[in-house]
């Protein structure tokens, strides 16, 4: 630990940084929270001070993770390995895998249903296989491709309103594309093919407006919004957010607060997004992010894993 | 439209001329006999139509609830004046029937109170091409009224309601929401008949094509028949291979190129090609290749799917046009794709590697090609060649107790399907008929304000027929219609009538196809309009034999 209250854990490469974090939604009591790292899965139990690698698989490289939204009665959570994604049923102590079909995929991103309890839905996005859905809790998977034209998928994303709409978004290097069915089939968004690709997603409900509202990070664009399920887009904050929009996160606060990662920051919006403002500025390539209350999670090129207070 | 008329056999037809009045009141007759025996398969509660064997009186007859079917097997009127109506209301029944599965009952019913409303005008004086000109423009204020009810249809659970307003069978009706749901309006979609009792679907992930494998000696999984490559590369001619050494040069630079699974796509490949590359397959180490023959059963189909494969694939095809054979391949030919498996019976391939902005922009313009075109067959190749785009295709299997409940619900299933690409192509409307009882609120101002007596009538001939496809409908359901359209106008506005339940409800919740509705009235008038400026008959001797038309 340092003056400053930063913890930093050094991976085993130079390398090597998180792709992903994951933290139980009761993280404010339990302090659990996941690391998806090249050289595999981190878990801590103190809130990120201290991290053990969990025995995942024999392919050390986990390129995501995602618990499920009962965490604290289910215990499950899921990890992407090359060729397959992991799922747990006690917190990361033990695992079991699914099959998929030849060749390997390599997984990108995973979705978990916000009403998983009752209908054990996930999804699981791919760098050129599309998109997997598994309706068995991760027992099995299906490609479900029907009318996604571009396999690169690389981020995916549930509407808030998931149990009534069943809408996702995927986004791909050549544009969003939109399903209203649970995944089964894919349609294209307007969203402009110049500003792909769409590097993250995040679906917001506006607690104050009522209104629901999509924001897509880009890479040479900043960020984009749409109030209609993708049919039209704006870019939000010209000014101050240019660069790569590499993740976004929602504050479950009513979709007021949200944090954006470029390549070299931290940015934080208490507007839905309108104006942003330096949370952090990283020395480094940041790989990760994940606000938790007090603390941020931040995976960085070169540093590997650190937490970080936050004011 | 086509012209089955298979057997006709003709009575001894005098040559003769017929004039007015006798032409109007024995079209109509035709006209109205036709339409009778449509009229009751009308509405969610249809009755049947018992239709006697063509080719052998002795057999059951067959019982009928499709206005389209029934109209194909009605072949000739005894009269001859008759008939002339009823071959006219015949082609308009058969063009609505086989461009979109559904709506041909409803064609019919207008167009039987259009032409009776208008030959009551022209005896009582009216101009017969005004009547036509101005029914035509009322025809576009109709249409209009149309259009700004139409609505986008989406959901399993909207679609299966659209679905059953056109098959009334329930259990298909929910497989078909959910199958339309995922292929929307262009994906693949085979309905075939099934041994089992039930419906079921499948659904099949990638593209493929009813092409095989050259040579039954490339099937590596024997259990399986088929033989599947990961990571293929493949090239894609549209010429034959005869010559073995043409094939060496392609080899050669897979081997350069360190490719391992090679899919070769060729219009065909003579016996001595064949053994030319099963024996790179033996001796070239990390190597295997396969070849199928390209698809497609004429040269039109062979350059689209030779046009598709390469946007798929992202490969360049070598072109008999171009003058090109293997010789000529170079590395910008090769194309790709995650997976490729072929049997002698067929080939897929998943996760074809072509540029994604390029392939949506093919779709595009193949879109752009549907709605443009008219005749119908070329519609399906190319609603076929977006389908195989999609990434996708479902595969409808359809059960019963019997071949011909089977044979029935398949052709249920097809016509439905046609109606459904429609609706979610081009949105829906209120069904039951109260999209056209809507509709006429656009006529009634110009109704009364019309100056020009053929222009108010022919408003108001229309104003009257649009309220008679809901009137056979609540008629068929053993309601008085009258007083069914007087509890809907009671209730106000976005009512309509469950026939099924006897009650009033949210007109959103009985839903149609937009453009078979749009298309059933436009042709109805325009069929109507033509069929009034008929002043004279003429018949010609006919040879007194039975003539087969097949």
């Amino acid at each position: 630990m340092e003056s400053d209250g930063t913890y930093t854990l050094r991976l085993t490469s130079a390398d090597d940084a998180p792709f992903a974090f994951a933290a139980s939604p009761a993280f404010a009591r339990d302090g659990l929270c996941y690391a998806a790292c090249g050289s595999g899965l981190y878990r801590s139990a103190d809130g990120g001070a201290a991290w053990d690698l969990l025995p995942t698989s024999p392919e050390p490289v986990t390129t995501a993770v995602a618990l499920s939204p009962a965490f604290s009665d289910d215990r499950s959570l899921f990890a992407a390995v090359k060729g397959g994604v992991l799922r747990s049923a006690d917190g990361g102590d033990t695992w079991f895998t699914a099959g998929f079909p030849a060749p390997p995929p390599v997984f990108s991103s995973l979705a978990v249903s916000p009403d998983f309890e009752r209908d054990g839905f996930l999804l699981a996005g791919t760098l050129e296989d599309g998109v997997f859905s598994s309706s068995d809790r991760g027992r099995s998977w299906q490609p479900w491709n029907f009318g996604l034209f571009d396999l690169n998928v690389l981020c995916l994303a549930l509407s808030p309103a998931w149990m009534e709409d069943e809408t996702a978004f995927a986004g791909t290097e050549t544009g969003l594309y939109r399903s209203t069915n649970g995944g089964r089939a894919w349609r294209h968004t307007g969203f402009p093919a110049e500003l792909a690709p769409a590097l993250c997603i995040a679906c917001l409900v506006d607690e104050r407006s009522r209104s629901a509202r999509l924001l897509v990070g880009t890479e040479s664009n900043g960020l984009m919004a749409s109030c209609d399920q993708g049919e039209t887009w704006e870019r939000l904050a010209a000014d101050n957010l240019s660069e790569a929009v590499n993740q976004l996160h929602v504050d479950a606060n009513g979709g007021v607060t949200l944090y954006a990662m470029t390549s070299d920051a931290v940015m934080r919006s208490d507007d839905g997004g309108l104006s942003w403002s330096d949370l952090i500025r990283v020395e480094g390539v940041a790989t990760a992010m994940l606000p938790l209350g007090d603390i941020l999670l931040l995976g960085v090129q070169g540093k590997g894993l650190m937490r970080l207070p936050l004011e | 439209m086509s012209e089955d008329r298979p057997f006709h056999t003709q009575k001894s037809y005098q040559p003769g001329l017929v004039f007015q009045p006798d032409v109007h009141r024995n079209i109509a007759a035709g006209i109205n006999k036709l339409v009778a025996a449509i009229r009751p398969t009308l509405g969610p509660t249809p009755r049947t139509v018992a239709v006697t064997r063509l080719d052998d009186l002795r057999k059951t007859p067959e019982v009928l609830d499709s206005g389209g079917v029934i109209a194909r097997k009605v072949i000739e009127m005894s009269q001859r004046d008759e008939d002339i109506g009823a071959m006219l209301a015949r082609a308009l029944i058969c063009t609505q029937y086989e461009r979109m599965g559904d709506g041909s009952a409803t064609a019919a019913v207008l167009l039987g109170a259009i032409y009776r409303g208008g030959v009551h005008y022209l005896a009582a004086g009216g101009n017969a091409m005004r009547l036509r000109h101005f029914l035509e423009r009322a025809l576009a204020a109709a249409l209009e009224g149309l259009d700004e009810l139409t609505a986008p249809v989406s959901g399993k659970d909207k679609l299966a309601r659209v679905a059953e307003a056109i098959c009334h069978d329930p259990p298909l009706a929910k497989l078909l929401g959910e199958i339309f749901d995922i292929i929307g309006a262009y994906g693949q979609l085979d309905v075939r008949k099934d041994h089992s009792r039930v419906l079921r679907r499948e659904y099949v992930e990638g593209m493929f094509w009813n092409s095989g494998l050259v040579s039954r000696d490339m099937i590596v999984n024997q259990k399986e028949l088929q033989t599947v490559y990961e990571e293929p590369t493949i090239v894609i001619a549209d010429f034959q291979i005869n010559d073995p050494r043409h094939i060496m040069p392609m080899l050669e630079l897979a081997v350069d190129h360190k490719v391992e699974k090679l899919l070769l796509i060729a219009g065909e490949l003579s016996g001595d090609a064949v053994a030319g590359l099963m024996m790179a397959n033996g001796k070239l180490k990390n190597f295997a290749v396969m070849a199928v023959r390209g698809p497609g059963m004429n040269p039109d189909d062979r350059q689209a799917a030779v046009e598709d494969l390469a946007v798929m694939t992202g490969g360049v095809p070598l072109l008999k046009v171009m003058g090109q054979n293997l010789k000529d391949i170079r590395r910008e030919h090769f194309g790709g794709a995650r997976r490729a498996w072929a049997s002698t019976q067929s080939f897929g391939i998943i996760g074809g590697k072509g540029d994604p902005r390029q392939l949506r922009r093919h779709v595009s313009n193949l879109q752009a090609q549907y709605a443009r075109e008219d005749d119908s067959e070329r519609l399906d190749r190319i609603r076929a060649r977006i389908g195989k785009l999609m990434g996708g295709s479902a595969t409808l299997w359809i059960g019963g107790l019997s071949e011909s409940e089977i044979e029935a619900r398949k052709a249920s299933a097809e016509a439905t399907a046609d109606a459904m690409r429609a609706a979610v192509r081009d949105g829906v409307l209120p069904g039951g008929g109260l999209s056209y009882l809507t509709a006429r609120e656009r006529l009634q101002p110009k109704m009364n304000g019309a100056t020009d007596p053929d222009e108010r009538a022919a408003n108001r001939i229309l104003y009257e027929a649009l309220a008679e496809p809901a009137r056979a409908i609540y008629e068929n359901a053993g309601y008085e219609p009258g007083e069914v359209l007087g509890r809907i106008a009671q209730a106000g506005d976005g009512h309509g009538f469950d026939v099924l339940h006897g009650r009033l409800l949210d007109y959103t919740s009985l839903l149609d196809g937009a453009s078979i509705q749009k298309m059933a009235l436009k042709n109805a008038v325009l069929t109507a309009g033509l069929a009034l400026t008929i002043d004279v008959l003429v018949h010609h001797r006919t040879p007194e034999i039975a003539r087969d038309f097949g």
